[in-house]
């Protein structure tokens, strides 16, 4: 079968062909530039175009570059190339095009920068270069102070979406805070354990090759790396938005920070979220979660992220932060024992449960108590307040080994 | 350096590696568009072998760097000998022989420690190397930074003797086990391959091209119980390799096909954690091995 049979002079045509198969691939969520087309094209140079296995090979090592892309590319291709192949070109009539995307490819200089906002942002303090989010002096601006003190104590379930809103920019400062961890990675110190060879060579050449001044390195201190799994189910409901919000605004800063979502299953919202604009991020999670507001069966979504995620080495080292309110509606034996996996695998587990702020609280609920003793501490998350409180915890933890013994409820 | 997939497919196949269709083609594009491969799969998969064998088939010389967490661009691209510097110095003192050549000698290209992506960039082989940038995700941001701005330019700058250009470019590999995404402008440079684990038949063919040795039904029970663990949820999923270390082990214990107790008693080498052994044990492993045995007697019937 050749599905993408181009006779050898219909260049324009496999040109508008291909630059079509683009736009749909893009419509459908993949980064695909005029720089990924050019190559395709070249791609399809390559390759005996006559045979439709090797035309597929050629599209896909160009147009893809994430594995979870490939199924999406696979439907895609099918529907525009077979569906299409005995057409003609009116036939691969793809969607209108969507508005150019600030954030699409080409700009071979845009990886250097982005490098340079991740270090950067390893210092939360200093002024952040070209990061268009709230700075710190900014948070309140609008708002007159008490309505932020009031927002800073109001449940998450009593906001208003307008209210939702205004929080927003005091969430994203609090999901500024990351743990630290030191790296395998050297830097040049006034004093250390380890000889910089380089520095103290080059120093020595001013003295006539005399090594007077012994310069030191040290490992670095580098952000850890932060997985957040967040309990999206129907019991959850008030609280995920805001959740969700706080997320995005962690996702975005540039961090190391991983998010998934569960409900009935487990997804991995990461990339969604990562967008400067938070609207966008956050219609980009919704589409990608199917299961908002479902029940939830929290042993089988540690189970999956102790297996898909955990085995490929996401959670190890890291510190994660589970937030739900612990009704297990699966197996509570299945929780306890995923929960002692993944404590093998991650730095620190912490627990943010809304539910944990009401005077009195006793982590009761079946779920909660079975995971209780895999925990480094238990917060509550019920409202700003107490996320600064989760801020503070992240910024605290040790950047060495050794675990916190207590597994108290942190309150804001 | 125009070959068709099928002589490809052909070349890496005398080297004993069984590429399938799109590994063949995508690698086939990779050397006619001159653009880095980034080959990303699950540990175990051939990743690293698809360059070695790559390299043989290209007559080209295989430079590897290994990433590991803190690597940077002393261990990856260049340092100076330190130690061989200043005694150096020294001698050249002791014999009151210093001249204002001496600094130029010292950080001259005697005292410089090639590192792999130096030696890529700066050869002079006949046929450009295969550069081999192993289990990249394993190093930082700032080394895949430097990477992107290595895999648009080939060119290296080292202060103290200027700017080295790739004569020839070198034909790049990057492989990633996905414990990180990488970069998506890294990515944007490279064209992308996911490897996945190979169905039973092709993992038969490939145990007895690695392991010629081996009788032809030890090969295909193996490597279907193997695939049979694959889909028994077990924590970490066997290799191709493991597949190959297991067949090796049996082997060396003189068996010609599969038995329960020596299977049993060899998992180690297929499972690598404890509660994976226990889940496979509880599953019952004669079990497995008895499926194994029907599955491969009909692949053999079959074909």
């Amino acid at each position: 079968m050749s599905a993408v049979a181009v006779p050898a002079d219909a260049g324009e045509r496999v040109l508008r062909r291909v630059a079509g198969f683009g736009r749909v691939l893009r419509a459908r969520g993949l980064e695909v530039g005029p720089r990924r087309v050019q190559d395709a094209l070249e791609a399809l140079g390559a390759v005996d175009v006559t045979s439709r296995e090797e035309s597929y090979w050629a599209l896909r090592c160009t147009l893809v570059s994430h594995h979870e892309d490939i199924e999406v590319f696979d439907a895609a291709f099918a529907a525009f190339w077979e569906k299409a192949g005995a057409g003609e070109d009116g036939a691969l009539e793809a969607p209108a095009p969507r508005p150019p995307d600030p954030e699409a490819p080409t700009a071979p200089g845009d990886a250097p920068a982005r490098a340079g906002v991740r270090r950067e942002a390893v210092h939360a303090a200093e002024p952040g270069g070209d990061e268009d989010g709230p700075e710190d002096g900014d948070t309140a601006e609008g708002m007159a102070w008490s309505a932020v003190e009031r927002l800073r104590e109001l449940d998450f379930a009593e906001y208003t979406d307008d209210e939702l809103r205004e929080a927003r920019r005091l969430l994203a400062r609090v999901a500024r805070a990351v743990p630290l961890r030191r790296s395998r990675r050297l830097e040049a110190a006034p004093s250390g354990p380890m000889l910089d060879k380089r520095r103290t060579m080059r120093s020595a050449m001013r003295t006539e090759g005399t090594p007077v001044l012994r310069l030191a390195r040290r490992r670095r201190l580098v952000p850890r790396k932060v997985v957040f799994v967040v309990d999206v189910s129907g019991s959850m409901g008030p609280y995920a938005r805001a959740m969700v919000m706080f997320l995005q605004a962690a996702v975005a800063g540039g961090r190391r920070v991983e998010a998934f979502t569960f409900g009935t299953r487990l997804t991995r919202v990461t990339r969604h979220l990562d967008s400067r604009d938070p609207d966008r991020a956050l219609r980009a999670a919704a589409q990608a979660v199917p299961d908002w507001a479902g029940g939830t069966r929290i042993g089988d979504n540690i189970k999956a992220l102790n297996d898909r995620w955990g085995r490929r080495g996401l959670t190890r080292g890291a510190v994660v932060v589970i937030v739900s309110d612990g009704w297990e509606r699966g197996d509570v034996d299945l929780l306890g024992r995923e929960m002692r996996a993944l404590r093998r695998t991650a730095h620190t587990i912490l627990w943010v449960n809304p539910l944990a702020g009401e005077p009195g609280y006793q982590p009761l609920a079946q779920g909660m108590a079975a995971a209780l003793p895999h925990l480094d501490l238990l917060l509550e998350g019920h409202n700003l307040h107490s996320l600064e409180a989760l801020a503070r915890v992240l910024e605290a933890l040790p950047s060495e080994r050794g675990r916190r013994a207590g597994r108290a409820v942190v309150r804001g | 350096m125009a070959r068709s997939v099928e002589q490809l497919t052909g070349a890496l196949g005398e080297r004993a590696y069984l590429a399938d269709r799109g590994l063949a083609t995508v690698i086939t594009v990779a050397l006619s568009l001159r653009k880095p491969l980034l080959l990303e799969g699950e540990a175990g998969v051939g990743k690293t072998e698809c360059a070695k064998a790559l390299a043989d088939v290209l007559g080209a010389r295989l430079i590897r760097l290994q990433c590991y967490e803190g690597i940077d661009v002393a261990h990856a691209v260049y340092d100076w000998n330190y130690a061989r510097q200043m005694l150096y110095i020294r001698t050249l003192e002791a014999s009151h022989a210093a001249g204002p050549d001496a600094v130029k000698d010292v950080f001259g290209p005697d005292f410089l420690v090639r590192r792999p992506l130096l030696d890529a960039i700066d050869h002079d082989d006949p046929t450009p190397p295969v550069l081999l940038i192993d289990e990249v995700d394993r190093a930082d941001d700032e080394f895949e930074a430097f990477l992107l701005e290595l895999l648009s330019d080939f060119q290296v700058t080292i202060p103290e003797i200027g700017t080295i250009r790739a004569r020839e470019r070198p034909v790049v590999i990057l492989t990633s086990n996905r414990t990180r995404d990488l970069h998506d402008a890294l990515k944007r440079r490279c064209l992308y391959h996911w490897i996945g684990y190979p169905a039973t038949e092709r993992e038969i063919e490939i145990v007895r091209a690695r392991v010629p040795e081996a009788p032809e039904r030890l090969a295909a029970e193996a490597s279907a119980f193997v695939a049979s663990l694959r889909h028994l949820d077990v924590a970490k999923a066997p290799g191709i390799a493991e597949t190959l270390d297991w067949v090796a082990a049996l082997l060396s214990l003189g068996e010609d096909e599969l038995h329960p107790e020596v299977a049993d008693a060899t998992l180690g080498t297929v499972l690598k954690y404890h509660e994976d052994l226990e889940r496979v044990r509880d599953h019952g492993v004669e079990r497995l091995v008895a499926d194994s045995r029907r599955s491969a007697g009909a692949v053999a019937r079959g074909g």
